[in-house]
């Protein structure tokens, strides 16, 4: 009774009236921030007394932002390339390999996301100091690759757990070297499980604060160290339109995402 | 041939498999085991050889407070996303498709967002002047506005909206695999909607709350960005007394002895819910 939707009775009408709130709850902030940045106020007044554009032509007549956000695009997109290079490579080995360890292997490569990112963050600012690699791009890269193997292992992994290896192996009885069958079979039948890695580990880094706070300096700042520094001196509208346009960005990435899925699934 | 000699045939397979485990064990070895470890030895070793600045951190009223109002945030901000995250998984479960994926859009949607993007939300909607407390004020509910920032009012409400997803989504996959037999078979043996509910429903997904909830207390005891930005000054959590240690007074032997200290509770409520859920499962809500 209690798990059929339509033998719920009253008790459904109550569990959805809650579930609207949560998903009103869920969607404020994100509402919220884009009407903002739309209003006149610059003490954040609301609802506004008017609507303006002007906090945009702020944020894009100021190059730090623009820079910012370059900055961490190239540093995001080198970090999505080497964590999906380096997580296809070790989970062909994690799904495949017969070796003993496999699975202490496996907890050691996903620890990086369950460790405190702040206990991450301080050590590996420490590391790169002496190393001289503190505030440069490579730095950066390498920092937030070992926060995004996880997030690229894990959908690769599971995908290749999904594979028929039988498919690789006709493809090889039939005349293909192993790394034509890799390429031309096993590759493209787990792209689904390769792109959503491209995706989540570009975000760990996009998105990434604590090391970010730690490893910037003044002449190289990703976009949320950028936010970070304005949010600590004042709350202006300007954090708004950039807020903004991160939600239009992970709105674009969801739609994306969601076209791309249906359309590798058929 | 023995089993030893085909043995023999496949050990070629072994270092094959290994060799593309490679370059991650050397990234993860040389720039996460090694800086870790190093950081360790700092607690230790900085200023002067000992165990001191671990007695300093358990010995003294201040840092105790902190410990103390990490795990109590830990602690609620668990309990809240529990009781909220519940009703709502329940519903996903088992709601038309349609409707389940418009829910599913929001939640991801705030998921995906920028994590900096929500906290400022939250800033502006929790000030003293902010919309929250003037629509309270408007409706004649309060008539002061209420401090809901700078204290862990505010850290709460911002990391139980951050958790949410966290909770609700694993949720849904536990509450997806209870037979609804059991329940309907539960009504026809005269079971009240409340008994099924405590007796069945409850019960079948315990596991799936309680791998949800230990992740969520252990993603919260180790926050950093919301409790730096929503919570005050006088009631810091752990992470933001750890960065400022580092970045402010630059005390590397206390900061590092705080550092380990949050990876060895962290590392073994992670262990426990291994053992809830198995090590594959465990991560691979992501």
């Amino acid at each position: 009774m209690l798990l059929d939707y339509d033998r719920l009775g009253w008790l459904k009408i109550a569990l959805l009236g809650f579930t609207a709130l949560v998903a009103a709850f869920l969607l404020l902030p994100v509402v919220f921030i884009v009407l903002l940045s739309f209003g006149s106020s610059r003490w954040l007044a609301f609802p506004p007394p008017g609507w303006t554009l002007k906090w945009y032509q702020e944020l894009f007549a100021d190059p730090s932002w623009i820079e910012a956000a370059l900055t961490s695009a190239r540093i995001a997109t080198m970090t999505a390339i080497l964590a999906v290079t380096i997580g296809l490579l070790a989970s062909f080995a994690l799904v495949r390999g017969q070796f003993r360890g496999r699975e202490i292997l496996r907890g050691l490569l996903l620890t990086p996301m369950v460790l405190p990112v702040v206990v991450f963050a301080i050590a590996i600012y420490a590391f790169f100091l002496r190393l001289g690699l503190g505030g440069t791009t490579i730095g950066f890269v390498v920092a937030h690759t070992v926060l995004a193997l996880p997030f690229a292992i894990i959908p690769i992994a599971t995908a290749l757990e999904g594979f028929d290896k039988s498919i690789e192996d006709a493809a090889i009885v039939c005349g293909a070297s192993p790394l034509q069958a890799k390429l031309r079979i096993t590759l493209p039948s787990i792209r689904i499980g390769i792109f959503s890695a491209a995706i989540f580990s570009f975000l760990a880094s996009w998105d990434e604060v604590v090391v970010a706070i730690f490893m910037a300096s003044p002449t190289l700042q990703t976009l949320p160290v950028k936010i970070w520094g304005s949010l600590r001196s004042d709350l202006t509208p300007v954090i708004a339109a950039a807020s903004s346009l991160l939600v239009a960005l992970t709105l674009a990435l969801m739609i994306v995402t969601a076209l791309l899925r249906r359309k590798l699934q058929t | 041939m023995s089993v030893e000699a085909q043995q023999g045939i496949a050990a070629p397979r072994v270092p094959a498999g290994l060799s593309g485990l490679l370059p991650a064990l050397i990234l993860i070895g040389l720039f996460f085991v090694v800086p870790v470890l190093a950081l360790l030895l700092r607690s230790v070793t900085d200023p002067a050889p000992g165990l001191q600045n671990y007695a300093a951190l358990l010995g003294d009223g201040t840092y105790a407070r902190v410990f103390f109002n990490t795990f109590l945030v830990a602690f609620v901000v668990t309990i809240v996303t529990v009781l909220v995250a519940f009703p709502v998984a329940w519903m996903l479960a088992i709601m038309p498709p349609a409707l389940a994926s418009i829910l599913f859009g929001i939640i991801i949607l705030s998921m995906w967002t920028n994590l900096l993007t929500r906290t400022y939300a939250w800033m502006v909607l929790l000030q003293r002047t902010g919309v929250i407390n003037r629509a309270l004020i408007g409706a004649g509910i309060i008539d002061q506005p209420l401090p809901l920032i700078n204290n862990l009012t505010g850290v709460t409400i911002g990391m139980v909206y951050i958790m949410l997803p966290f909770m609700i989504l694993p949720l849904v996959g536990t509450l997806r695999a209870i037979d609804p037999m059991t329940l309907r078979a539960a009504a026809l043996c005269g079971a009240s909607p409340l008994a099924a509910f405590r007796r069945i429903l409850l019960p079948l997904s315990l596991p799936g709350i309680a791998a949800g909830g230990l992740m969520v207390f252990v993603m919260s005891l180790g926050y950093f960005v919301t409790p730096a930005l929503l919570g005050g000054t006088s009631n810091m959590m752990l992470a933001e007394m750890i960065a400022q240690m580092i970045q402010s007074l630059l005390n590397w032997g206390l900061g590092s002895a705080a550092a380990f200290i949050l990876l060895v509770v962290t590392m073994a409520l992670y262990a426990l819910q291994l053992r809830l859920v198995g090590a594959r499962r465990a991560v691979g809500g992501a």
